[in-house]
């Protein structure tokens, strides 16, 4: 029953929106697709589809090769970001529609469709036409009409990235209840935001460039990353990058002064690498440290996160809560050294640190 | 740059309304030059009622609109001298970024070399002035919506910046550096910004104040930390952080809110009688999962029991549902932190001095 | 600010309303009168500036010493009706190919392919006639109804496609492609998806169509001879050394009626909000 990408390879423009790329998608299990835009998820998507051609590559549905079976025999469900629904049918009869083209019988059709419409919260409205709901509201007749087809396949790109702050924080809780129905379906959940992929996957798909950067369980994905991109993407905001050195018992990184080589770090050769500083793990304040000049701050959901200049080296600090701090304010930074990443100079992860017990 | 004042200005569609159904309820409001400002609320809260009494599209049915002290509120848009954004880009398509820029100026008739300078100054801060001569209808969706602020930002004596939803039509992919170029470039030009959105990322993000509103009521003013740490109402410690703030029910006991078994010692003792209803709020950031043998709370916590009923990872964070009776309380907790296993019993500790009292939906006043 | 620029502008629409209905006004009395009344000055008020009399309207319904426009008004009616909407059906198809799908003939891409439907209708229609003069010569189409419909539909296609097109590409893609995913073969997606939200553009496609149609006189006049007559071919033959204003009036009045009622069918269907909204 699992879907295979088998090294699925999509060149548009002289460009590589898929190079390579081989999957195996598990039934019953949520898989979430991890990257910055333009990092061929949609692309992914858009071949599991049937919508796209690749120019080399797979999918196999049991086995079995989809390259010959058009999008409308692949019994695929799709929810769009933006929010598409068919604007001259009501709420139920677009829920319906898939159904009925599935020949599933009037009666039964409408009672699945009920059923759905009333797991997203929409019975009050199923009468109405999408022009006539909201935003969120229309999303959610998507999701109702790909849910209630139990299909195969259920792709969705990036379903929330549409909605507002508090819709997007509210859906993605819903969403959570009803991924656990699907059953045997093949689920997959692209998204941009390191948090919607790790609290919705079983299993989590960093894409890069066109190219699979790394498949693993949220905790895998989020305390070894297996690169520099990788870790950049997998954390909101992206983690700092900075090209460092070890020196006996010491970490050098432009820009702060020498840090304590953590245990961690033991055991690597003194040399040049890339080091890993999460933003949480910087911390500012007004004593001692160096000093760096605020350039912008940006708050998401609970948390500040404060870009800075640090003598030239633009570093960003994640701060638990909401705080009033402006622009172009003087304030010192400090690390906690037992919380760096270590890559070589190519990008692969040399060290991580320990985590907790998850 | 002006100081704009609403005094006791309401508006009512229809004359004779319920005062309580009014679209937008009687208000003071002083937005001081040159700061940035944030106009929140779901729809239909009054915000765009309040920007279009602002910008003279709309004459309130009371009250006073003064600019810099100047009585305006019968003054119409044009002669008001504000800029407005909305969510669909206004540009001249036919005309050059150049002439888009310039036009506000020569239609005040400045003289063509005072344009030429301004308009270069500006259009580097938007990070437009190697593009002056490209037609506008060339440029992308977010480079419009600049150039609309732009327009706005070459009139050196513009009044207010009125900005509606700008960034509706803008791909969410470049949402946040279009968000943060117009950040900067209000730092930079510092005019008075009033900004409206219904995304509290965005406000926050955006404005150095936020006025939060609901059912045509301005529910609180304030910097994003004074809305964080003390929201005057449920309402807004909703609206406020992700996740939103918890809020157990329970009833008023010897000055603390008895909840089940529970007495959670509140940060203040609210003014209402003996068993009236108060509403504990707390967000979940303050919450402490007390670990098995590790240091049990002290007095400056109140110690609650509940059963874990699930775990979101977040990353950096996890967040914990815990069902205290028959509410459900969320606790963000750093990855570090040890989580006991989904459906074990676990203690809670809730600082006294984070635990605020509501009454009625409304943060109570200080009862001593 | 004065109150007068807001009276000057009224005064203007006045003016302007008084000088569009006029013609109507004075088709419609004339059309009621008689020799007599049409000679000096103009009238306006019948019983009391002139004698009202029916005999222009029996003329032109065949009364004696008349033309009966019943006939033409017959044809006109049917090539106009079927080659709209065969150009429609065909347009439409056409326009959705060239929105969703991409072709290339030569050099030439959809954009090309677009403005070549549109050239037809850039060339003077006497450049067309000949051609089309010979094609329908060969099947003996020429003097028939039929001859005249393939005419027609070759006229209003180029219309049909371009209204469509421009009106397809503002649907979302992503509307058909769902349709595909939903068990749809690409020419149900089309039928059960896009075409019940099209009802504004084919609505638009259909009025240009109808117009056109029914105004033509320059290719009728050249393609049929003495069997099928159109309504405007008929309306140019009352026309004699002395013009019999009364019959034209109501001549002119009675090919206006298919018009009008398409004018108010459209309005009502308009403003039902059916169309409103339809389409993001």
């Amino acid at each position: 029953m699992s879907v295979v990408a088998q090294s699925l390879t999509s060149w548009v423009d002289g460009e590589a929106h898929l190079d390579d790329v081989t999957l195996t998608l598990e039934p019953g299990r949520i898989h979430t697709v991890l990257g910055r835009t333009g990092a061929g998820k949609t692309s992914l998507l858009r071949v599991l589809a049937g919508l796209s051609d690749v120019d080399s590559g797979d999918v196999l549905l049991d086995g079995r090769s989809l390259r010959e079976v058009p999008p409308w025999r692949r019994e695929t469900a799709m929810v769009y970001q933006q929010f598409i629904n068919y604007p001259h049918l009501t709420a139920l009869e677009n829920v319906m529609f898939p159904l009925r083209r599935a020949k599933v019988p009037a009666a039964e059709a409408q009672r699945r469709a009920k059923e759905a419409l009333e797991q997203v919260g929409l019975t009050h409205l199923s009468d109405r036409r999408p022009g006539a709901l909201s935003g969120g509201q229309q999303q959610r007749v998507a999701i109702a009409r790909a849910l209630a087809r139990r299909a195969r396949i259920l792709l969705l790109d990036e379903p929330l990235v549409n909605l507002d702050f508090k819709l997007r924080e509210q859906l993605r809780e819903e969403l959570r209840g009803l991924f656990s129905g699907v059953g045997e379906t093949v689920v997959v959940y692209t998204t941009t935001e390191p948090a919607e992929a790790l609290m919705l996957g079983d299993e989590v798909i960093v894409m890069h460039e066109g190219r699979v950067a790394q498949v693993g369980s949220p905790a895998v994905i989020f305390e070894t990353p297996a690169t520099t991109a990788v870790a950049r993407v997998v954390n909101d905001p992206p983690m700092n990058v900075i090209p460092g050195t070890l020196q006996g018992e010491h970490v050098a990184v432009r820009g702060l002064d020498l840090l304590p080589r953590a245990s961690h770090l033991a055991g690597f050769a003194d040399g040049p690498y890339l080091v890993g500083i999460p933003a949480p793990s910087l911390t500012f304040g007004t004593g001692p440290g160096v000093l760096a000049t605020i350039t912008f701050v940006e708050i998401s959901g609970s948390e500040t996160f404060v870009h800075v200049d640090l003598q030239g080296t633009e570093l960003v600090v994640r701060a638990e809560g909401i705080h009033d701090v402006s622009t172009g304010d003087r304030v010192s930074m400090t690390v906690d050294p037992s919380r760096l990443f270590l890559f070589t100079e190519d990008g692969t992860l040399a060290a991580a640190p320990p985590h907790g017990r998850s | 740059m002006a100081t704009l004042t609403l005094e006791n200005v309401a508006q009512t569609y229809n004359p004779g309304e319920d005062p309580d159904r009014w679209a937008l309820k009687p208000l003071e409001l002083t937005l001081e030059s040159g700061r940035t400002y944030a106009l929140v609320g779901p729809s239909g809260c009054g915000k765009t009622t309040l920007l279009n009494i602002l910008s003279g599209l709309v004459t309130p049915s009371h009250g006073r609109v003064t600019f810099d002290g100047v009585d305006v509120t019968s003054t119409p848009t044009r002669l008001r001298n504000i800029a407005q954004v909305f969510q669909f880009p206004v540009i001249y398509r036919s005309m050059t970024v150049r002439d888009n820029l310039a036009f506000p100026l020569e239609c005040r008739g400045w003289p063509r070399s005072r344009i030429e300078e301004r308009v270069r100054a500006v259009a580097e801060a938007l990070g437009l002035a190697d593009g002056l001569d490209v037609p506008a209808s060339r440029l992308s969706a977010d480079e419009k919506q600049l150039i609309s602020l732009g327009r706005g930002l070459v009139r050196d004596d513009v009044a207010a910046v009125l900005m509606d939803e700008p960034l509706t039509v803008i791909d969410p992919q470049l949402k946040l550096s279009l968000r943060r170029k117009i950040r900067q470039l209000s730092d930079e030009f510092a005019p008075t910004v009033i900004y409206v959105t219904h995304d509290q990322y965005e406000a926050m993000t955006f404005a150095q104040e936020l006025l939060v509103m609901s059912e045509g009521r301005l529910i609180q003013r304030g910097t994003p930390e004074q809305l964080f740490e003390s929201p005057s109402s449920t309402f807004v410690g909703w609206f406020v952080g992700s996740p939103s703030m918890n809020f157990l029910r329970g009833t008023l006991e010897r000055g603390a809110a008895r909840v089940g078994e529970h007495l959670i010692d509140l940060a203040w003792s609210p003014p209402v009688p003996h068993g009236s209803e108060v509403t504990v709020g707390i967000r979940p950031e303050y919450i402490r999962i007390v670990d098995g043998g590790s240091h049990p709370g002290d007095a400056s916590e109140t110690s609650v029991h509940g059963r874990l009923v699930a775990v979101q990872d977040h990353g950096e964070s996890r967040v914990c549902e815990i069902q205290v009776r028959e509410q459900q309380v969320a606790v963000k907790v750093r990855r570090e932190v040890h989580v006991p296993k989904v459906g074990s019993f676990v203690d809670l500790g809730l600082p006294r001095s984070k635990c605020l009292p509501y009454v009625e939906g409304r943060l109570a006043t200080c009862g001593d | 600010m004065s109150r007068w620029p807001r009276r000057a502008q009224y005064l203007l629409l006045i003016v302007w309303a008084v000088f569009t209905a006029m013609p109507f006004l004075w088709a419609i009395t004339t059309s009621f009168k008689d020799v007599n009344a049409v000679q000096g000055h103009v009238t306006y008020v019948p019983w009391l500036e002139f004698e009202p009399t029916l005999e222009a309207w029996r003329q032109i319904f065949g009364g004696a010493g008349g033309v009966n426009l019943v006939g033409p008004f017959v044809n006109s009616l049917i090539i106009t009706v079927c080659a709209s909407a065969i150009a429609i059906v065909l347009g439409a198809l056409a326009a959705y190919g060239l929105s969703r799908f991409r072709y290339r003939i030569g050099p030439a891409k959809n954009k090309d392919i677009v403005f070549f439907f549109v050239s037809q209708r850039i060339m003077p229609p006497v450049v067309l006639v000949i051609p089309f003069f010979f094609l329908l010569q060969m099947p003996g189409l020429l003097d028939t109804r039929l001859g005249l419909i393939i005419v027609t539909v070759a006229l209003l296609l180029p219309i049909a496609v371009w209204v469509m097109v421009d009106f397809f590409d503002n649907i979302p893609r992503e509307i058909d492609e769902m349709a595909m995913l939903e068990g749809c073969t690409p020419m149900q997606a089309f039928l059960r998806a896009i075409v019940p939200n099209s009802a504004p553009g084919l609505t638009v496609a259909a009025m240009f169509c109808a117009v056109f149609g029914w105004n033509d006189f320059f290719f009728a006049f050249r393609l049929t001879f003495t069997q099928v007559q159109t309504l405007p071919q008929a309306v140019v033959a009352l026309n004699s050394s002395i013009p019999p204003w009364w019959t034209l009036s109501a001549a002119a009045l009675f090919g206006i009626i298919p018009l009008l009622v398409l004018a108010v069918l459209v309005e009502r269907y308009l403003s039902k909000g059916n169309l409103a909204g339809a389409v993001r």
